[in-house]
C-alpha cells in the first residue's frame, strides 16, 4: 500500500449520537453563509497551550482551531486521512515513518510549514525539552530522532516499534506550531497570542481567564483533504467566553446571548431540545469515567476491599439518576466505541451481598457508628471532585451513598485547584480518584495507567514523590507492550488483556462512557467534532435567523 | 409617630417586647430545635436519596422537592441547622475566648504589651476576612470544625478591640483601684472585678458575630471548604442547588431564605442586647 501500510481499525458501529451529528452537518439546508461571529461558551479556561497539554478540554478546544495536524482522523470512520502530510509510509515493524508534506503551507507568522518545522515539532514532542520544561507527549513512545530528507519530506525513526504514532500525529497533542513558539519556555505558553499555528483561525486577542477571540485566516487553503469543507473557515470570528456556572451557560445559550456551549448538564438536555436547540454528544472513545484506587494507601491495598467496592458500586443507578441516554453504562475499562473494547459486564456486576461478604472475610467488621473497622482503623476513604468530568461531585456523592450501605465512609472534597493538585498526588490523602481520558487509539489505556504518563493508580516511578512502594510490573509490562506491538490484531489482544487485568485486580470501577455534551442554537450549522469530541469550527456557519 | 402606632399603645403598656424581636426569638428557637432534634421535624433521611426520584417539584411527600440525587430537601435544610449552628457557636466561642483574653491582657497591662497586641490586632483587621479564613483553612485542612475555627479566628480581632476598650474604661474605675489598693493580686482582680464589668457589650458583640459566623460558614461551605458532602450544610445546599436555578429554583431559595432569617434574627436579638446595656 503506497499511502498507509496499516489503517487503524474503523469502529464498526457508531453511536447514534455521532451519526446524528454527521447528518445534521451534511444536511444543513441552503448554501453555507460566510461571515459572522460565533460566541462559544467554555466551562473552564485553558491554562497552558503547549500542544501535548491539549488533553485538557478547554485547551484542546482552542488548539483544534489554531493548529493543523500531520494527519486527520476522520471522526466518523476513525480512518487516518491526509492533512498536512499528503502521503506517508511506515516500515513493517513500525520503527520508521516517512511523511510527504503538502507544499505552500505557512504558519500565521509567515514561516513555512516545511519538513524542518515538522521535525522540530516532533523532536520536541517526542523527546521533550528539559531546559524549556517541555514535557514528552503522552501519545508518542520510543521516539528516537527525525531526519529532513528534502524540504517536503521528513522521516522519523523509533528505538522500538511505535505503532500508535500514525494516529498520534492526528491528535490535538500533536498540533504543529511555529518553531518560534517552540522556542518559548513552557510557562509562557499560557499566553494564547504567542501560540503560532497554521490552522484556520488565529488568536486575535485574549483576556486571560475570561475570553479569547479567534479570527479566520483569510489565506487558509489546506484543510484536511477529505473534509467536506475546503478553503478558509466560514466564520469570520469565534469568541470563546469562559463561563464556569452550568446554569449560566445554558441560560445564556437559550436566551440568545451565545451560539454554542460545552459541558451541558444531563438534566438540561431535554429542556434545551424542547426549545428547538441542538444537543451533540460526541463520544470520547477512551478510558471510561471511572473511580480509580491508589493501592499505595493501605486501606485499598487489599484486593478484597477493592473488589468489594467494585461490586458495591451501582453504575446503573449513577446513570439513571444523574445522566441521560447519551451516557451509556460502562461495560469495560474503555468505552464501547474505543478500539480493542471487550465486554466485561459480567465481571462488573452490582452485587452488594458479595461486597459485604468480601469485606467480612477480609476482616473488616462493622464498627459502632456504621463504618467498618479493622485493627482500630476505619474504612474511610476520600476523593476530590474533578470539575473536568461531567457532574463529578454528584457522581461521587451518589457512590458515597452506595458505599455507605456497605459500611464504608467516602468523603468528597471540593477545595481549590492548588490543594486538589497537591493532594491528588498523595495516595495517603486521596486513596480514590475519579478519572477518564479520551483518545481514539488503543494506546489510551497505557496513557491513563502507566506511571510515566497519567499514572492514575499512583505507582512508583511517576511524577508523585509521595508514593511509598506500590508498583505493578505485570500491568506496566502489558501497557508497554500495547505501546510497542506493531501488529494491530496482537495489539488489540493485549488491550483486551489489560482490561481484564485492571478489572480482575479491581484497580478501577468503570462507571459510564463519558461523551462531551455540547449545545448549539438552531441557526448554527456544521458544528464539527474531532475524533474524541473537541469542537471544530472550521466548517461551522450561521444560518440567517 | 402617627396614628398607626397608637393602636399598639395598650400592648406597650403590657411591656411586651417589639413584635420583630419576638419573631426573631421565635426563628432562633425553631432553628435550635432543628439543630437538637432534627428527626422530630424531618421524617426523611437527609443523606440517602432515592434513585430515580431526583429533582421532583415540591409535593406533599417532599414539601421542598428533592435534590439532584433524590434526597428530600426539607430534611436536608433541617438537618443542616445542626452543622451550621454548631459551627457558628464554635466560631463565636473561639473568637470570644481568645479575643477577650487578648483584649483583657492589652487593656489591663498597658504599655508595651498593649502596643504589641493591638498592632497584631490591626494587622488581622487589615486582611480581608474571607481571605484570612481561607488561609487558615488551607493550613488546617478542610472540614466543618476547621471551617468554624477559621471563621472564629477572623473575629478574634473584633473581640480583642472591643474588650480592650471596655477593660480600659473599667480599669481606672475607683473600685478597681480600691481592689488593687487593698492588696488584690493582678489576676484575681482582673477575674473578679474587671472581667464581669467589661463583658456586657462583648456579649452583645458575640450575638452579632453569631449571625456573621453563620454567613461566613455558608460562604466557606459554598466554596467547598466546609463540611464535605453529603453532610447537609446551608452554604453547601445553596451551592449544590445553583445548577438547577432554571428548573428548580426552590433548591437554592429555601436554604438561602433560612440563612437570611437566621442572620437577621440574631442581628435583631444582638441589637436588643446592646440596647439594654445603656
Amino acid at each position: 500500500m503506497p499511502t498507509t501500510r496499516r489503517r487503524l481499525l474503523a469502529a464498526p458501529a457508531l453511536l447514534p449520537a455521532l451519526a446524528a451529528i454527521g447528518t445534521r452537518g451534511a444536511a444543513a439546508q441552503g448554501a453555507p453563509v460566510r461571515g459572522g461571529t460565533l460566541i462559544y461558551l467554555e466551562q473552564q479556561t485553558y491554562t497552558n497551550l503547549y500542544p501535548p497539554a491539549g488533553g485538557h478540554y478547554p485547551a484542546g478546544g482552542v488548539l483544534n482551531q489554531i493548529t493543523d495536524k500531520l494527519t486527520y482522523q476522520n471522526p466518523q470512520t476513525l480512518e487516518i486521512e491526509p492533512w498536512i502530510a499528503e502521503s506517508w509510509t511506515v516500515n513493517a515493524d513500525a520503527t520508521e515513518y516517512v511523511f510527504r508534506l503538502r507544499p505552500g503551507v505557512t504558519f500565521s507568522d509567515g514561516t513555512p510549514l516545511d519538513a524542518a518545522a515538522v521535525a522540530k515539532n516532533f523532536d520536541t514532542y517526542g523527546r521533550g525539552n528539559r531546559d524549556l520544561r517541555h514535557a514528552v507527549s503522552e501519545v508518542i513512545t520510543n521516539y528516537q530522532r527525525s531526519e529532513v530528507v528534502d524540504p517536503l519530506t521528513v522521516r522519523f525513526a523509533f528505538r522500538a516499534p511505535s505503532p500508535g504514532f500514525l494516529q498520534g500525529t492526528s491528535v490535538i497533542g500533536s498540533g504543529l506550531v511555529s518553531p518560534a513558539t517552540l522556542a518559548l519556555p513552557f510557562d509562557q505558553m499560557g499566553d494564547a497570542t504567542k501560540i503560532i499555528g497554521s490552522g484556520p483561525f488565529v488568536v486575535a486577542r485574549q483576556v486571560l481567564g475570561r475570553e479569547l477571540v479567534l479570527n479566520a485566516r483569510r489565506d487558509y487553503a489546506w484543510g484536511p483533504a477529505k473534509h467536506p469543507h475546503q478553503g478558509r473557515a466560514l466564520l469570520d470570528t469565534v469568541r470563546i467566553i469562559v463561563s464556569g456556572e452550568d446554569s449560566v451557560r445554558v441560560g445564556a445559550l437559550l436566551s440568545g446571548q451565545a451560539h454554542a456551549a460545552r459541558q451541558i448538564p444531563a438534566f438540561d438536555e431535554n429542556r434545551i431540545q424542547g426549545r428547538g436547540f441542538q444537543v451533540f454528544a460526541p463520544p470520547t472513545r477512551g478510558v471510561n469515567n471511572s473511580i480509580t484506587f491508589r493501592p499505595d494507601n493501605p486501606l485499598v491495598a487489599e484486593l478484597a476491599v477493592r473488589r468489594a467496592l467494585l461490586h458495591g458500586t451501582n453504575a446503573q443507578e449513577v446513570v439513571d439518576t444523574l445522566f441521560s441516554p447519551n451516557y451509556p453504562k460502562a461495560r469495560s475499562v474503555i468505552a464501547s466505541s474505543a478500539q480493542g473494547f471487550v465486554d466485561l459486564s459480567d465481571r462488573l456486576t452490582y452485587d452488594p451481598a458479595l461486597a459485604v461478604r468480601l469485606l467480612e472475610e477480609a476482616g473488616w467488621t462493622m464498627g459502632p457508628n456504621g463504618v467498618r473497622q479493622k485493627d482500630g482503623q476505619e474504612l474511610a476513604l476520600t476523593a476530590y471532585e474533578s470539575p473536568n468530568y461531567a457532574r463529578s461531585k454528584d457522581t461521587l456523592q451518589l457512590i458515597a451513598q452506595q458505599w455507605a450501605r456497605l459500611g464504608v465512609r467516602f468523603s468528597v472534597m471540593a477545595g481549590d485547584l492548588g490543594s486538589r493538585t497537591v493532594d491528588s498526588l498523595d495516595p495517603a490523602k486521596t486513596p480514590v480518584a475519579p478519572a477518564m481520558v479520551g483518545r481514539a487509539d488503543p494506546d489510551v489505556i497505557r496513557s491513563n495507567y502507566h506511571p510515566r504518563t497519567r499514572n492514575m493508580l499512583l505507582q512508583t516511578g511517576g511524577v508523585s514523590r509521595r508514593v511509598q512502594s506500590f508498583n505493578d510490573p505485570a500491568l506496566n509490562a502489558l501497557l508497554e507492550a500495547i505501546a510497542a506491538e506493531p501488529e494491530q490484531a496482537k495489539r488489540l489482544a493485549l488491550v483486551a488483556e489489560a482490561q481484564s487485568l485492571i478489572i480482575d485486580k479491581a484497580y478501577a470501577v468503570p462507571l459510564f462512557e463519558e461523551p462531551q455534551v455540547f449545545a448549539a442554537a438552531p441557526r448554527v450549522r456544521g458544528f464539527g467534532f474531532e475524533a474524541v469530541g473537541r469542537p471544530s469550527f472550521y466548517g461551522t456557519w450561521l444560518a440567517a435567523r | 409617630m402617627s396614628g398607626a402606632t397608637l393602636g399598639l399603645a395598650p400592648l406597650r403598656a403590657l411591656r411586651l417586647p417589639p413584635l420583630g424581636l419576638m419573631l426573631a426569638w421565635a426563628v432562633v428557637a425553631v432553628l435550635l430545635a432543628w439543630a437538637f432534634v432534627p428527626g422530630f421535624f424531618a421524617w426523611q433521611d437527609p443523606l440517602a436519596g432515592i434513585a430515580g426520584r431526583q429533582l421532583e417539584p415540591p409535593s406533599f411527600e417532599h414539601p421542598l422537592g428533592t435534590d439532584g440525587l433524590g434526597r428530600d430537601m426539607l430534611a436536608r435544610v433541617i438537618h443542616g441547622a445542626r452543622e451550621s449552628l454548631l459551627g457558628a457557636f464554635l466560631a463565636v466561642s473561639v473568637g470570644l475566648v481568645f479575643g477577650t483574653a487578648l483584649g483583657l491582657l492589652a487593656g489591663a497591662r498597658g504599655g508595651v504589651t498593649d502596643a504589641a497586641v493591638m498592632r497584631l490586632v490591626d494587622t488581622l483587621l487589615a486582611i480581608p476576612s474571607l481571605l484570612l479564613s481561607l488561609s487558615v483553612i488551607i493550613l488546617l485542612g478542610f472540614g466543618s470544625i476547621n471551617a468554624a475555627i477559621a471563621v472564629g479566628f477572623v473575629s478574634v480581632a473584633h473581640f480583642a478591640r472591643l474588650s480592650r476598650t471596655e477593660v480600659l474604661r473599667v480599669r481606672r474605675a475607683e473600685y478597681v483601684e480600691a481592689a488593687f489598693g487593698s492588696g488584690g493580686r493582678f489576676l484575681a482582680v482582673l477575674w473578679r472585678h474587671v472581667l464581669p464589668n467589661a463583658m456586657t457589650s462583648v456579649l452583645a458583640l458575640a450575638a452579632l458575630q453569631f449571625g456573621s459566623a453563620i454567613l461566613a460558614l455558608a460562604t466557606l461551605g459554598f466554596l467547598g471548604y466546609g463540611a464535605p458532602p453529603p453532610t447537609p450544610e446551608w452554604g453547601l445546599l445553596i451551592a449544590e442547588g445553583r445548577d438547577f436555578l432554571a428548573t428548580a429554583w426552590w433548591l437554592t431559595a429555601a436554604p438561602g431564605l433560612v440563612v437570611v432569617l437566621a442572620v437577621l434574627s440574631t442581628e435583631r436579638i444582638s441589637r436588643s442586647l446592646g440596647a439594654r446595656r445603656t
